[in-house]
């Protein structure tokens, strides 16, 4: 009792999520009709939840009895995800795809569930913990993915969203399973201590680590496991696409890096600060295979893709590539670097997502064609889009570039020279499909049917400059999210 | 003990017979109803490990609920029973080396790994155990299970829901 | 002779007792039904064959026993043979948790009057309504037959809406008594401590959910003549058929008893044991107080039958899901805020 109510203390983000979601809920039964009163309370509750969260930092507690942690590294992600929430659901208020849709508000509450999945996964500690929040974020992306009822396309992203996520994670949960009989325990620390005095020369941790990231990898499209990503990223509305590249593949991020790191590590160097991995489990050498491979095949394939939607679920799956990089280099650096990587992989990501609602609203389409001579019809739209396309590429004076720079350069200081080459290889692979989007729509000239200027009201302009913003200012003043990464970098355990 | 051996062997058994009727089977509502003896199979399992109450929660939920809703959907789909459906696989040989080989690497570690087996306890009365911990240790799994549940109902409402 | 030989044959007997006394009832409540039902529509109802018509059943299940046995053509035959013999099994296995007395003493053994005293008697009641469906559903699937497929998919939907109230309604007794032992539930009802009275809403949502659960008027919508014709079992004939007509009894028998059980106080008679009568006696007045609740409570079942009409499809779904489960919910909270309060 006593430790339920402390652990509720430190709970009041996600308690605040719960009612907000249940408010949401009877909102939206009372109005019943599509209204903006609905994402606005949302978005009230994603601010408490937010202040709550601000609160928390520094604070290092296990509550619920081993089940979650409070450290700063989770909190870094719940602000990172209640972030991208209050965007996303600002996304969707000016999407004509949700707007078209046959429901109401419902869109709000699920993403809102979507965050407090992606909270608890990005402070779960416990295995069961782990698959309960994972499975929060699934079923609620896959409801979402399918969203626009009507269209087909939308109903076969959501069935195929369905059929690969129950594999994988049933995969996962088999791992856990063989893990928990190995153990015969569920919390990662207690995992980790055992392991470290059997040993880790083991045939069935290999298999374990391989089985496990058939969930996790999932979650963040890696590669042998990205199969979804361009169909279901294409078929889902456009907010929901979004959505997933953002939220649901950072907390798939969080979770990953929190169970390799903590699971496989040298229980007695956990706190004098010296972090060894236990002897015999090399799951880095599986992370730099998955890494190099999405890398690879991300950026390749993107550069045939015509359809914008499916060239950014590529540019995501290399994106993911990347931030394995840095979990490869398994220490504090890469750690920090992940954390910048991802701030600035959110802020881009938001905008280039954005901007592509822009675009589709007015053209009905997401293919690369439609675009031509877009920057003659709105110029506005087209710089923004062009500047998050160059972030995304990484070119220097964007937060793209930070993000690459303190990845490679982590890279570097741990003598893994080689795979920052490779980085910077499927960097310059990259720059080609994100460059041929700019060069249709500034390059060509729109077809003699429509060419005609397009106008948007006054907020879709602000809420894109407000994307701008920081995608160009911390480029170059990016001395405060490194700051904020280093302080993050802190996981519940470890010193 | 004896018995309970071959009592585990004989469930075992069943369970995983009729779990291969079950993907093999042509015919839909034939699976559904392989799928009875899996799901009832495994509700022995749960008793010869002492845990009757997962085991009648196994039957109340999987046999009563879950499985009635599938056979009553296959139902309402009229004549699915007539259709045949096909299970061809494009890559019948990777799949087949793939799926082997994976058997036998789970086999092999099945053999070769040292488990944690724990000494067998008779438990008297499991439920107010379980009762205890649901509403300690597990509290926040079991109240975030409600909250997973809660989005799944909206989800399903949500596709099912007549449009106007 | 050993003893475990002894306890299974002690455990035998109980069983060979118990199911012959509930087949006889089941024939018996047939009779009772057409006498009350004649009475209610003031008619005379069977009384040719013995006095007062007393052998009529015996003669009813020779002439169902004599009769062809119909598959249809198109049936699935394997499902339509298994689907009655699901129903009458679930009905009569389910017997096997309920305590009908208190222990006796038989030539210096102490023997329990239940076949199976298990310590989650109630989820194992409980289960085995939920298997109650299959019965039903698969005789509705198998016969091919539109009608039948109406049926089945009507109870099937009933019973599972019901299952859930019925669930909830008896968490309450469970809250109250700590334990899923019938016996210890029959144990504390002693006195004026029936959980009728300690659970008048609960004891209301079970009764409802029991009458569903059944298939009884007024929710017997899965055999609605004037709609379906004969519902899931028109396609079936000779003792197939005989063996649903006798589910459907047993099932009333059963509920009754479960009825009984956790909400009448089981075999308790108020006050028997302070009497100071000798044990056997005492044992015997508990059993026969038994039976007697449990008759009482099918002449209920019967009675409503030939009094209430039955509900539309669409009201007794609102029933269910609105009335019966949030009432159900209602009485579990507050069960459960009572007890913290004034248990101490």
């Amino acid at each position: 009792m006593e430790q339920t109510i402390i652990s509720l203390k430190n709970f009041i983000p996600e308690c605040v999520l719960i009612v907000t979601i249940l408010v949401c809920l009877l909102a939206d039964l009372i109005v019943r009709k599509k209204s903006a009163v609905v994402a606005v309370i949302g978005i009230a509750g994603l601010f408490v939840s937010g202040w709550f969260v601000i609160g928390q930092f520094g604070v290092k507690e296990s509550v619920f009895f081993g089940m979650v942690v409070i450290d700063p590294y989770s909190v870094f992600f719940k602000l990172l995800f209640i972030v991208s929430t209050v965007f996303i659901i600002l996304f969707s208020l000016a999407s004509k795809e949700i707007k078209d849709s046959t429901h109401t508000n419902e869109h709000v509450y699920l993403m809102i569930s979507l965050t407090l999945g992606a909270n608890l996964m990005a402070s779960s500690v416990n295995m069961l913990m782990m698959y309960l929040a994972l499975e929060t974020v699934s079923i609620t992306s896959y409801v979402l993915a399918g969203y626009m009822k009507k269209s087909k396309r939308s109903s076969e992203a959501a069935m195929k969203y369905v059929i690969y996520g129950a594999a994988s994670s049933g995969i996962m949960i088999y791992a856990m399973s063989l893990l928990y009989g190995y153990t015969g325990s569920m919390n990662i620390f207690e995992i980790s201590s055992i392991l470290s005095k059997m040993g880790g020369t083991n045939p069935m941790l290999v298999i374990v680590m391989v089985m496990i990231l058939a969930g996790f990898g999932y979650k963040i499209s890696s590669v042998p496991f990205h199969f979804w990503t361009p169909d279901v990223y294409e078929g889902a509305p456009i907010p929901v696409t979004g959505f997933l590249a953002v939220t649901s593949s950072a907390a798939g991020f969080a979770v990953l890096i929190r169970f390799f790191s903590v699971t496989f590590l040298k229980s007695t160097t956990m706190l004098n600060g010296s972090l060894q991995i236990i002897d015999g489990i090399r799951w880095t050498e599986i992370i730099i295979v998955l890494s190099v491979a999405s890398m690879i095949i991300g950026n390749f394939v993107a550069v045939w893709q015509m359809s914008f939607k499916r060239l950014l679920a590529y540019s995501s799956i290399a994106q993911g590539g990347y931030i394995m990089l840095g979990l490869v280099v398994a220490n504090q650096q890469g750690l920090t670097a992940i954390f910048v990587y991802l701030v600035a992989y959110m802020i881009m990501n938001l905008g280039a997502f954005y901007a592509l609602i822009m675009i589709s609203n007015k053209l009905n389409s997401d293919d690369i064609n439609d675009m031509k001579g877009f920057a003659y019809r709105a110029p506005a739209v087209a710089v923004g889009m062009g500047i998050f396309m160059f972030a995304l590429s990484g070119i220097p004076a964007t937060v793209g570039f930070v993000g690459k720079f303190y990845l490679f350069s982590a890279l570097i200081e741990s003598n893994m020279i080689w795979l920052a080459l490779v980085g910077m290889m499927n960097s310059v692979v990259s720059l080609f499909f994100y460059i041929k989007v700019l060069k249709y729509m500034f390059l060509s000239k729109p077809d003699e049917e429509n060419s005609g200027k397009i106008y948007y009201g006054i907020a879709g302009y602000v809420l894109l400059f407000i994307l701008v913003i920081p995608t160009l200012l911390l480029g170059i003043y990016f001395g405060p999210i490194v700051r904020f990464a280093e302080m993050s970098a802190v996981m519940f355990g470890l010193k | 003990m004896i018995y309970y051996t071959i009592l585990f062997y004989v469930f075992a058994v069943l369970a995983v017979a009729t779990a291969f009727y079950v993907v093999f089977a042509k015919n839909v509502i034939h699976s559904a109803f392989a799928l009875f003896g899996t799901l009832f199979a495994v509700a022995g399992l749960f008793v010869l490990l002492n845990a009757d109450f997962i085991a009648i929660t196994q039957i109340m939920v999987y046999v009563g609920g879950i499985l009635v809703l599938m056979i009553f959907g296959v139902m309402l789909t009229t004549k699915i029973a007539d259709i045949d459906i096909h299970t061809k696989n494009l890559n019948r040989i990777p799949a087949i080396l793939f799926s082997t080989g994976i058997t036998v690497i789970l086999i092999f570690i099945l053999f070769t790994t040292k488990w944690n087996i724990k000494p067998q306890v008779q438990n008297q009365e499991t439920v107010s155990q379980i009762g205890k911990l649901m509403l300690t240790t597990y509290l926040l799994p079991f109240e975030i299970a409600s909250i997973v549940l809660l989005v799944a109902l909206v989800g399903s409402a949500m596709y099912a829901r007549k449009t106007k | 002779m050993p003893e475990w030989l002894i306890d299974i044959l002690i455990t035998l007997t109980k069983i060979v007792i118990v199911e012959g006394v509930i087949l006889t009832a089941v024939a018996y409540s047939v009779y009772a039904e057409r006498r009350v039902s004649a009475f209610t529509q003031n008619r005379i109802g069977p009384n040719r064959v013995g006095p007062a018509g007393l052998l009529q059943p015996l003669v009813d299940v020779v002439k169902l026993l004599m009769k062809e046995d119909i598959v249809p053509a198109k049936a699935n035959r394997l499902v339509h043979a298994l689907a009655p013999g699901i129903s009458i099994l679930v009905a009569l296995s389910t017997f096997a948790v309920i305590p009908f007395g208190d222990k006796i003493l038989l030539a210096g053994r102490e023997i329990k009057l239940q076949i199976a005293d298990v310590n989650i008697g109630i989820l194992y009641i409980l289960a085995l309504v939920s298997l109650g469906v299959y019965g039903v559903t698969l005789s509705g699937w198998s016969s091919n037959s539109k009608y039948s497929l109406l049926g089945g998919l009507r109870s099937s939907a009933q019973m599972i809406s019901y299952e859930l109230s019925m669930g909830l309604a008896v968490l309450g007794v469970i809250l109250i008594n700590g334990s899923f032992e019938l016996d210890t539930i029959v144990q504390n009802q002693f006195g004026w401590k029936w959980n009728i009275i300690l659970q008048p809403i609960g004891f209301l949502t079970f009764l409802v959910s029991a009458f569903a659960e059944t298939n009884r008027t007024p929710f017997d919508l899965p055999e609605a003549e004037q709609e379906l014709v004969g519902g899931y079992h028109t396609e079936y004939s000779s003792m197939k058929f005989a063996m649903f007509f006798l589910a459907e009894y047993a099932n009333v028998i059963v509920a009754s008893s479960v009825i009984t059980t956790l909400y009448l106080g089981g075999w308790q008679f108020p006050y028997l044991q302070t009497f100071g009568l000798p044990d056997m006696l005492v044992s015997i007045l508990q059993v026969l107080a038994f039976c007697g609740k449990v008759f009482l409570m099918v002449l209920f079942f019967i009675w409503v039958r030939w009094t209430i009409p039955r509900f539309r499809y669409d009201q007794l779904m609102n029933l269910g899901w609105k009335a019966m489960l949030p009432l159900a919910l209602a009485n579990l909270v507050l069960t459960a805020i009572i007890l913290t309060l004034f248990k101490t």
